[in-house]
């Protein structure tokens, strides 16, 4: 009777290591998800100046895909996603997608700081009377919105990703097909 | 240095997760309680783990809490009191496969905190929104505070997450237990964290001549 209880826990345990491992290599640990918003709305336009001294508009980005992040210094998954989003630039570099990531209620010299750490090249606005953050549906940092060549804002992501994963990146390339259904 | 509800036996088995995945299998409805040492943090952590959900909290430091709203522009006064009300940095999940369209939707108006047999509420944003303007705390401090908080409602997708401050506004060094509740497809869950323990306060004092 021994024998039996312990090769069917034996059993139960090779299963459950074989499911675990399956899960992990297929990342449901870490799922690169990009959900697509059932009422997708217009994105409120706003002008912003950036920690590299230049002032954006975000409707001069029409026509093209552009991935609107709010963050902050202090939040782990804002940081852990910071060089993922500078790898995704650098890959969609002259294919009408960019990247924006909107500071929210922290100084310059802050991001500036931050910069030193993580040093990336695509801008980074300063929202620092949290004015525009109220302006878009976010609940906790960091939140990505994606917001296709009409304005129009399809896709949200709560919490960090790996932005430079070939699976998303290709949901924001479809968003650049004028076939393109917004929120598929 | 993780400790597990279930017994000894899982222990020997290696990560949490195993246990987790093992009666995820047999009994779906079951909630995996893990507590141990944050490996980033090295601080005690409670977790729930159930299918498609992971709830955690960590201790911080009152010392931690105080630098870090002293830096974001809170003045002594706020900040201390902000360290004396007991924070976690929580991180909530939603761990399904990206193939499940549940949602996952939490109020902290729900949660009910037990301390010293009686119930009571978590400190939530709207709670210090009020506290902050009747202290006349600065605006930046203000915002820096209310994103730093985890959401008091929010609903996660497959893959989305938070990470943010909790207060649970007990003194520190307190035992608690906490019952969370949670919404998945629509469905009420709940589970409940026994024994967490805000961190203590230290003062550390100059080394007698």
């Amino acid at each position: 009777m021994n024998t039996l209880i312990r090769l069917s826990l034996r059993c139960t345990i090779f299963l459950s290591w074989l499911v675990l491992g399956a899960a992990q290599a297929a990342g449901y640990d870490a799922a690169q998800t990009l959900p697509s918003l059932p009422k997708p709305f217009a994105a409120p336009d706003f002008t912003l100046r950036a920690e590299d001294g230049k002032t954006y508009r975000l409707s001069d980005y029409r026509g093209k895909v552009v991935v609107l992040n709010f963050w902050q210094t202090w939040c782990p998954p804002c940081r852990y996603e910071m060089p993922a989003m500078e790898r995704a630039h650098k890959k969609v570099q002259g294919e009408n997608i960019v990247l924006l990531a909107i500071n929210v209620g922290e100084s310059e010299d802050k991001v500036f700081e931050f910069t030193g750490q993580y040093p990336v090249t695509f801008p980074l606005l300063l929202d620092t009377e949290g004015a525009i953050i109220k302006k878009y549906p976010v609940i906790g940092l960091p939140t990505t919105f994606v917001i296709d060549p009409r304005g129009v804002v399809t896709h949200r992501a709560v919490g960090g990703r790996e932005w430079d994963d070939e699976q998303l990146l290709g949901q924001l390339r479809k968003l650049l097909i004028p076939s393109g259904k917004p929120g598929s | 240095m993780m400790r597990n509800h279930f017994g000894n036996f899982f222990i020997a088995l290696g990560p949490a997760t195993l246990a987790a995945a093992m009666l995820s299998l047999a009994v779906p409805a079951v909630a995996v309680i893990n507590t141990g040492t944050d490996a980033e943090a090295g601080l005690p952590y409670w977790e729930v783990v159930e299918h498609g959900v992971s709830i955690r909290l960590v201790q911080r430091l009152p010392d931690q809490t105080r630098g870090f709203f002293q830096a974001r522009g809170f003045s002594i006064a706020d900040s201390e009191l902000i360290a004396q009300s007991c924070v976690f940095q929580t991180v909530f999940k939603n761990v399904a496969s990206p193939s499940d369209p549940g949602v996952i939707e939490y109020n902290l108006d729900e949660w009910i905190v037990q301390a010293a047999g009686a119930p009571r509420r978590m400190k939530t944003r709207e709670d210090w929104q009020k506290e902050w303007a009747a202290r006349r705390a600065p605006k930046a401090a203000q915002l820096a505070f209310e994103w730093g908080l985890i959401p008091t409602r929010q609903s996660y997708r497959p893959g989305d997450y938070n990470w943010g401050f909790s207060v649970f506004n007990l003194a520190p060094g307190t035992p608690f237990d906490l019952d969370l509740v949670w919404r998945q497809g629509g469905e009420r869950r709940s589970a409940r964290l026994k024994g967490v323990v805000c961190a203590p306060d230290s003062h550390v004092s100059p080394a007698p001549q």
